[in-house]
Protein backbone atom coordinates (compact mmCIF):
# COMPACT_ATOMS: atom_id res chain seq x y z
CA UNK A 1 0.00 0.00 0.00
CA UNK A 2 3.06 2.35 -0.88
CA UNK A 3 1.93 5.97 -2.22
CA UNK A 4 3.29 5.03 -5.04
CA UNK A 5 0.65 3.07 -6.53
CA UNK A 6 -2.28 5.46 -5.15
CA UNK A 7 -2.87 6.89 -8.67
CA UNK A 8 -3.28 3.11 -10.47
CA UNK A 9 -5.78 2.18 -7.59
CA UNK A 10 -8.75 0.64 -8.35
CA UNK A 11 -12.31 2.09 -6.86
CA UNK A 12 -12.59 -0.50 -4.65
CA UNK A 13 -9.28 0.27 -3.09
CA UNK A 14 -9.30 3.55 -3.50
CA UNK A 15 -12.63 3.46 -1.06
CA UNK A 16 -11.13 0.63 1.27
CA UNK A 17 -10.06 2.74 4.16
CA UNK A 18 -6.38 3.83 5.13
CA UNK A 19 -5.38 6.22 3.20
CA UNK A 20 -6.97 9.74 1.84
CA UNK A 21 -9.15 8.50 -1.28
CA UNK A 22 -8.42 12.40 -2.69
CA UNK A 23 -4.82 12.32 -2.18
CA UNK A 24 -4.59 14.94 0.30
CA UNK A 25 -4.38 15.55 3.96
CA UNK A 26 -7.04 16.17 6.66
CA UNK A 27 -5.81 19.74 7.40
CA UNK A 28 -5.81 20.81 3.44
CA UNK A 29 -8.89 19.08 2.70
CA UNK A 30 -10.51 20.67 5.91
CA UNK A 31 -9.14 23.84 4.95
CA UNK A 32 -11.01 23.78 1.34
CA UNK A 33 -13.94 22.36 3.05
CA UNK A 34 -14.32 25.54 5.34
CA UNK A 35 -13.27 27.67 2.42
CA UNK A 36 -16.23 26.16 0.42
CA UNK A 37 -18.64 27.18 3.43
CA UNK A 38 -17.34 30.60 4.10
CA UNK A 39 -17.80 31.13 0.22
CA UNK A 40 -21.48 30.35 0.90
CA UNK A 41 -22.09 32.34 3.85
CA UNK A 42 -20.47 35.31 1.63
CA UNK A 43 -22.37 34.49 -1.29
CA UNK A 44 -25.31 34.83 0.20
CA UNK A 45 -24.59 38.07 1.52
CA UNK A 46 -23.98 39.31 -2.01
CA UNK A 47 -27.15 37.62 -3.44
CA UNK A 48 -29.11 39.68 -0.92
CA UNK A 49 -26.97 42.68 -1.99
CA UNK A 50 -28.38 41.81 -5.36
CA UNK A 51 -31.71 40.96 -4.48
CA UNK A 52 -32.60 44.22 -2.77
CA UNK A 53 -30.43 46.13 -5.65
CA UNK A 54 -32.49 44.48 -7.98
CA UNK A 55 -36.20 45.05 -6.39
CA UNK A 56 -35.12 49.32 -5.99
CA UNK A 57 -36.41 51.01 -8.36
CA UNK A 58 -33.46 53.21 -8.17
CA UNK A 59 -29.70 52.36 -7.03
CA UNK A 60 -26.59 54.74 -6.35
CA UNK A 61 -23.68 55.17 -9.27
CA UNK A 62 -20.20 53.50 -7.65
CA UNK A 63 -18.67 55.90 -10.06
CA UNK A 64 -20.69 58.52 -8.27
CA UNK A 65 -20.16 57.09 -4.53
CA UNK A 66 -16.23 55.94 -4.63
CA UNK A 67 -14.43 58.97 -6.39
CA UNK A 68 -12.06 59.98 -3.67
CA UNK A 69 -8.24 59.33 -3.45
CA UNK A 70 -6.57 59.95 -0.49
CA UNK A 71 -4.48 63.17 -0.68
CA UNK A 72 -6.34 63.97 -3.49
CA UNK A 73 -8.64 66.08 -1.79
CA UNK A 74 -12.08 66.69 -3.97
CA UNK A 75 -10.68 65.70 -7.23
CA UNK A 76 -13.10 63.43 -9.03
CA UNK A 77 -11.37 60.17 -9.43
CA UNK A 78 -14.16 57.32 -9.85
CA UNK A 79 -13.02 54.01 -8.71
CA UNK A 80 -9.07 54.38 -9.20
CA UNK A 81 -8.35 54.05 -5.12
CA UNK A 82 -10.59 50.66 -4.81
CA UNK A 83 -8.39 49.68 -8.37
CA UNK A 84 -5.50 50.48 -6.36
CA UNK A 85 -6.82 48.24 -3.30
CA UNK A 86 -7.79 45.31 -5.69
CA UNK A 87 -4.04 45.38 -7.25
CA UNK A 88 -2.23 45.25 -3.55
CA UNK A 89 -4.65 42.03 -2.96
CA UNK A 90 -3.34 40.70 -6.14
CA UNK A 91 0.12 41.26 -5.46
CA UNK A 92 0.04 39.87 -1.79
CA UNK A 93 -1.59 36.66 -3.41
CA UNK A 94 1.42 36.48 -5.90
CA UNK A 95 3.51 36.87 -2.99
CA UNK A 96 1.54 34.46 -1.46
CA UNK A 97 2.13 31.39 -4.05
CA UNK A 98 5.57 32.37 -4.55
CA UNK A 99 5.97 31.27 -0.16
CA UNK A 100 4.35 28.30 -0.94
CA UNK A 101 6.45 27.68 -4.05
CA UNK A 102 9.32 28.11 -1.75
CA UNK A 103 8.30 26.05 0.97
CA UNK A 104 7.94 23.22 -1.54
CA UNK A 105 11.44 23.37 -1.99
CA UNK A 106 12.71 23.63 2.02
CA UNK A 107 13.63 27.26 0.80
CA UNK A 108 13.40 28.47 4.45
CA UNK A 109 14.65 31.95 3.66
CA UNK A 110 12.46 32.60 0.82
CA UNK A 111 9.73 31.77 2.42
CA UNK A 112 10.36 34.46 5.30
CA UNK A 113 10.73 36.50 2.45
CA UNK A 114 7.37 36.46 0.71
CA UNK A 115 5.13 35.77 3.78
CA UNK A 116 6.82 39.13 4.77
CA UNK A 117 5.20 40.73 1.52
CA UNK A 118 2.14 39.06 1.79
CA UNK A 119 1.30 40.71 5.45
CA UNK A 120 2.89 43.96 4.22
CA UNK A 121 0.26 43.36 1.56
CA UNK A 122 -2.36 43.05 3.61
CA UNK A 123 -2.02 45.39 5.99
CA UNK A 124 -1.57 48.08 3.03
CA UNK A 125 -5.36 46.74 2.08
CA UNK A 126 -6.39 46.81 5.94
CA UNK A 127 -5.23 50.35 5.55
CA UNK A 128 -7.01 51.97 2.38
CA UNK A 129 -10.03 49.85 3.86
CA UNK A 130 -9.79 52.13 6.66
CA UNK A 131 -9.31 55.27 4.61
CA UNK A 132 -12.08 54.93 2.69
CA UNK A 133 -14.66 53.70 5.25
CA UNK A 134 -13.02 57.32 7.15
CA UNK A 135 -13.82 58.95 4.27
CA UNK A 136 -17.47 57.61 3.82
CA UNK A 137 -18.23 58.21 7.47
CA UNK A 138 -17.27 61.76 6.88
CA UNK A 139 -19.71 62.42 4.49
CA UNK A 140 -22.90 61.03 6.40
CA UNK A 141 -22.55 56.92 5.61
CA UNK A 142 -23.05 54.31 7.91
CA UNK A 143 -25.17 51.42 9.35
CA UNK A 144 -29.30 52.64 9.58
CA UNK A 145 -27.93 55.88 7.96
CA UNK A 146 -30.34 58.04 5.84
CA UNK A 147 -33.29 57.27 7.61
CA UNK A 148 -35.08 60.38 8.27
CA UNK A 149 -37.46 60.73 5.64
CA UNK A 150 -36.82 64.94 6.10
CA UNK A 151 -33.10 64.46 5.15
CA UNK A 152 -32.93 67.20 2.21
CA UNK A 153 -32.58 65.58 -0.98
CA UNK A 154 -28.95 67.42 -1.71
CA UNK A 155 -27.51 65.38 0.79
CA UNK A 156 -27.41 62.29 -1.10
CA UNK A 157 -28.25 62.95 -4.47
CA UNK A 158 -24.36 62.82 -4.87
CA UNK A 159 -24.80 59.01 -4.57
CA UNK A 160 -27.04 59.18 -7.68
CA UNK A 161 -26.01 59.72 -11.73
CA UNK A 162 -28.96 62.09 -13.47
CA UNK A 163 -30.52 59.24 -14.91
CA UNK A 164 -31.55 58.24 -11.84
CA UNK A 165 -32.08 61.23 -10.13
CA UNK A 166 -34.71 61.64 -13.04
CA UNK A 167 -36.17 59.17 -12.09
CA UNK A 168 -40.04 60.28 -9.89
CA UNK A 169 -39.49 57.49 -7.46
CA UNK A 170 -36.41 59.03 -6.69
CA UNK A 171 -37.55 61.80 -4.95
CA UNK A 172 -40.43 60.14 -3.48
CA UNK A 173 -38.41 57.92 -1.00
CA UNK A 174 -36.72 55.46 -3.27
CA UNK A 175 -33.76 57.53 -3.02
CA UNK A 176 -33.36 57.77 0.52
CA UNK A 177 -34.13 54.10 0.81
CA UNK A 178 -31.64 53.04 -1.60
CA UNK A 179 -28.87 55.30 -0.08
CA UNK A 180 -29.64 53.73 2.93
CA UNK A 181 -29.79 50.10 2.14
CA UNK A 182 -26.41 50.43 -0.04
CA UNK A 183 -24.70 51.59 3.47
CA UNK A 184 -26.10 48.60 5.18
CA UNK A 185 -24.92 46.83 2.70
CA UNK A 186 -21.66 48.19 1.72
CA UNK A 187 -20.64 48.34 5.75
CA UNK A 188 -21.60 44.64 6.46
CA UNK A 189 -19.89 43.57 3.22
CA UNK A 190 -16.74 45.33 3.56
CA UNK A 191 -16.59 44.44 7.05
CA UNK A 192 -16.66 41.29 6.77
CA UNK A 193 -14.02 40.90 4.57
CA UNK A 194 -12.03 43.08 6.20
CA UNK A 195 -12.82 41.01 9.24
CA UNK A 196 -10.96 38.23 7.67
CA UNK A 197 -8.06 40.06 5.82
CA UNK A 198 -7.45 41.03 9.53
CA UNK A 199 -7.58 37.31 10.70
CA UNK A 200 -5.60 36.60 7.68
CA UNK A 201 -2.68 38.90 8.48
CA UNK A 202 -2.34 37.47 12.37
CA UNK A 203 -2.19 33.58 11.13
CA UNK A 204 0.20 34.59 8.44
CA UNK A 205 2.45 36.52 11.33
CA UNK A 206 2.16 33.06 13.29
CA UNK A 207 2.96 30.83 10.27
CA UNK A 208 5.69 33.77 9.43
CA UNK A 209 6.93 33.54 13.51
CA UNK A 210 6.73 29.22 13.47
CA UNK A 211 9.12 29.62 10.13
CA UNK A 212 11.53 31.62 11.46
CA UNK A 213 11.57 28.94 14.37
CA UNK A 214 12.40 26.48 12.26
CA UNK A 215 9.09 25.15 13.11
CA UNK A 216 9.17 23.55 9.78
CA UNK A 217 12.16 22.38 8.79
CA UNK A 218 11.54 19.99 11.94
CA UNK A 219 8.76 18.74 10.61
CA UNK A 220 9.74 18.20 7.59
CA UNK A 221 7.30 19.83 5.74
CA UNK A 222 5.49 23.27 4.73
CA UNK A 223 2.58 22.30 4.54
CA UNK A 224 1.08 24.94 6.64
CA UNK A 225 2.27 27.42 4.40
CA UNK A 226 0.32 26.10 1.74
CA UNK A 227 -3.03 25.75 3.88
CA UNK A 228 -2.86 29.42 5.20
CA UNK A 229 -2.00 29.93 1.25
CA UNK A 230 -5.63 28.68 0.20
CA UNK A 231 -7.23 30.65 3.28
CA UNK A 232 -5.53 34.32 2.01
CA UNK A 233 -5.96 33.35 -1.74
CA UNK A 234 -9.79 32.58 -1.10
CA UNK A 235 -9.89 36.16 0.66
CA UNK A 236 -8.41 37.62 -2.26
CA UNK A 237 -11.01 35.78 -4.14
CA UNK A 238 -14.33 37.08 -2.48
CA UNK A 239 -12.65 40.25 -2.58
CA UNK A 240 -12.51 40.28 -6.68
CA UNK A 241 -16.47 39.15 -6.20
CA UNK A 242 -17.26 41.90 -3.80
CA UNK A 243 -14.55 44.32 -6.04
CA UNK A 244 -16.87 43.29 -8.84
CA UNK A 245 -20.68 43.34 -7.38
CA UNK A 246 -20.16 46.59 -5.27
CA UNK A 247 -18.04 49.03 -7.60
CA UNK A 248 -18.22 47.52 -11.24
CA UNK A 249 -22.28 45.90 -11.71
CA UNK B 1 13.19 -1.64 20.76
CA UNK B 2 12.92 -3.61 17.92
CA UNK B 3 9.00 -3.33 18.63
CA UNK B 4 9.06 0.14 18.07
CA UNK B 5 11.24 -0.06 14.37
CA UNK B 6 8.97 -2.42 13.26
CA UNK B 7 6.08 -0.57 13.88
CA UNK B 8 3.85 0.12 10.52
CA UNK B 9 5.05 3.42 9.19
CA UNK B 10 2.54 4.44 7.19
CA UNK B 11 0.16 4.03 9.95
CA UNK B 12 2.57 6.37 12.14
CA UNK B 13 2.21 9.12 9.39
CA UNK B 14 -1.77 8.80 9.10
CA UNK B 15 -2.12 9.73 12.41
CA UNK B 16 0.62 12.40 12.86
CA UNK B 17 1.59 13.89 9.99
CA UNK B 18 -0.37 13.14 6.64
CA UNK B 19 1.63 15.53 4.44
CA UNK B 20 4.28 13.43 4.08
CA UNK B 21 1.69 10.63 2.66
CA UNK B 22 0.35 12.47 -0.05
CA UNK B 23 3.22 13.91 -2.13
CA UNK B 24 1.35 13.29 -5.07
CA UNK B 25 1.41 16.26 -7.63
CA UNK B 26 2.48 18.08 -4.30
CA UNK B 27 5.92 16.38 -3.88
CA UNK B 28 7.76 18.31 -1.75
CA UNK B 29 11.07 18.50 -3.45
CA UNK B 30 13.73 19.06 -1.23
CA UNK B 31 16.86 17.48 -2.45
CA UNK B 32 15.75 20.08 -5.22
CA UNK B 33 16.91 23.08 -5.99
CA UNK B 34 14.68 26.16 -6.60
CA UNK B 35 16.34 27.51 -9.64
CA UNK B 36 16.15 23.82 -11.42
CA UNK B 37 14.03 24.05 -15.00
CA UNK B 38 10.99 23.24 -13.25
CA UNK B 39 10.63 25.41 -10.41
CA UNK B 40 11.17 27.76 -12.99
CA UNK B 41 8.90 26.63 -15.27
CA UNK B 42 6.15 26.87 -11.78
CA UNK B 43 7.39 30.55 -10.83
CA UNK B 44 6.73 31.75 -14.40
CA UNK B 45 3.27 30.21 -14.55
CA UNK B 46 2.42 31.81 -11.46
CA UNK B 47 3.94 35.29 -12.72
CA UNK B 48 1.83 35.08 -16.46
CA UNK B 49 -1.26 34.45 -14.20
CA UNK B 50 -0.30 37.48 -12.18
CA UNK B 51 -0.22 39.54 -15.52
CA UNK B 52 -3.57 38.08 -16.96
CA UNK B 53 -5.19 39.27 -13.61
CA UNK B 54 -4.05 42.16 -13.95
CA UNK B 55 -5.11 43.24 -17.49
CA UNK B 56 -8.20 41.74 -16.90
CA UNK B 57 -8.73 44.09 -13.97
CA UNK B 58 -7.70 47.06 -16.12
CA UNK B 59 -9.97 46.17 -19.16
CA UNK B 60 -12.89 45.67 -15.98
CA UNK B 61 -12.39 48.95 -14.42
CA UNK B 62 -11.80 51.01 -18.06
CA UNK B 63 -15.00 49.40 -19.04
CA UNK B 64 -16.92 50.19 -15.50
CA UNK B 65 -15.92 53.82 -15.93
CA UNK B 66 -16.39 54.53 -19.49
CA UNK B 67 -18.70 52.06 -21.04
CA UNK B 68 -21.26 50.75 -18.70
CA UNK B 69 -23.18 53.45 -18.86
CA UNK B 70 -24.16 53.24 -22.42
CA UNK B 71 -24.52 49.07 -22.63
CA UNK B 72 -27.95 47.68 -21.92
CA UNK B 73 -28.13 46.29 -18.32
CA UNK B 74 -27.73 42.59 -19.58
CA UNK B 75 -24.66 42.51 -21.18
CA UNK B 76 -23.20 44.89 -18.20
CA UNK B 77 -23.46 42.10 -15.90
CA UNK B 78 -22.88 38.84 -18.02
CA UNK B 79 -19.48 41.07 -19.03
CA UNK B 80 -18.47 41.48 -15.53
CA UNK B 81 -19.72 38.00 -14.09
CA UNK B 82 -17.69 36.18 -16.74
CA UNK B 83 -14.95 37.92 -16.50
CA UNK B 84 -14.82 37.55 -12.33
CA UNK B 85 -15.21 33.96 -13.06
CA UNK B 86 -12.31 34.14 -15.34
CA UNK B 87 -10.41 35.59 -12.85
CA UNK B 88 -11.39 33.19 -10.02
CA UNK B 89 -11.12 30.45 -12.42
CA UNK B 90 -7.38 31.30 -12.55
CA UNK B 91 -6.90 31.93 -8.83
CA UNK B 92 -7.91 28.52 -7.86
CA UNK B 93 -6.70 26.27 -10.13
CA UNK B 94 -3.30 28.31 -10.59
CA UNK B 95 -2.36 29.96 -7.19
CA UNK B 96 -4.23 27.51 -4.88
CA UNK B 97 -3.52 24.39 -7.14
CA UNK B 98 -6.69 23.03 -6.95
CA UNK B 99 -5.87 22.24 -10.88
CA UNK B 100 -3.54 20.16 -9.82
CA UNK B 101 -5.06 18.39 -6.98
CA UNK B 102 -7.43 14.73 -8.15
CA UNK B 103 -10.25 14.82 -10.10
CA UNK B 104 -12.62 14.20 -7.44
CA UNK B 105 -11.41 16.63 -5.30
CA UNK B 106 -11.84 19.06 -7.82
CA UNK B 107 -15.05 17.88 -8.89
CA UNK B 108 -16.18 17.66 -4.53
CA UNK B 109 -15.14 21.25 -4.05
CA UNK B 110 -16.54 22.82 -7.86
CA UNK B 111 -19.50 20.98 -7.77
CA UNK B 112 -21.28 22.87 -4.74
CA UNK B 113 -20.04 26.33 -6.31
CA UNK B 114 -21.90 25.51 -9.93
CA UNK B 115 -25.09 24.92 -8.55
CA UNK B 116 -24.54 28.15 -6.41
CA UNK B 117 -24.74 29.90 -9.73
CA UNK B 118 -28.25 29.25 -10.09
CA UNK B 119 -29.06 29.90 -6.45
CA UNK B 120 -27.19 33.61 -8.03
CA UNK B 121 -29.82 33.97 -10.60
CA UNK B 122 -32.92 32.45 -9.28
CA UNK B 123 -32.00 34.98 -6.63
CA UNK B 124 -31.89 38.03 -8.91
CA UNK B 125 -34.21 36.83 -10.97
CA UNK B 126 -36.66 37.48 -7.95
CA UNK B 127 -35.47 40.56 -7.03
CA UNK B 128 -35.94 42.30 -10.43
CA UNK B 129 -39.42 40.30 -10.44
CA UNK B 130 -40.35 42.01 -7.28
CA UNK B 131 -39.65 45.33 -8.60
CA UNK B 132 -42.20 44.33 -11.55
CA UNK B 133 -44.54 43.56 -9.12
CA UNK B 134 -44.59 46.48 -6.80
CA UNK B 135 -44.35 49.18 -10.16
CA UNK B 136 -47.41 47.77 -11.96
CA UNK B 137 -49.76 45.30 -9.78
CA UNK B 138 -52.48 47.22 -8.94
CA UNK B 139 -53.22 48.10 -4.95
CA UNK B 140 -55.64 46.48 -3.10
Amino acid sequence: MSHATATTATKQNLWGGGKSPFNVSYGKMMMWFFLLTDAFTFGAFLISYGTTRFFSAVWPDPNMVFHAFPFMGHAHLPLLFVSLMTFILIMSSVTMVLAVHAGHYGDRKGVIKWLLWTIIGGICFLSCQAWEWTHLHHIGAWWGSFTDVNTPVSEYAGFFNEKAIANPAFAEGAGLQATHDFYNYFFTITGFHGGHVASGVILLIMVLVNTINGTYDRRGHYEMVEKIGLYWHFVDLVWVFVFTCFYLL
Amino acid sequence: MSQHHSHNEEQFYYEGDQSKLYSGIMNHHFNHDLSSPESKTQIGRIWKVFWILLFVTIVEVVVGMFFSHAMPKVLVITFFLVLTILKAAYIVSVFMHLGDERKNFRLMILMPLVLFIWFIIAFLYDGDFWLFMNTTAPMR
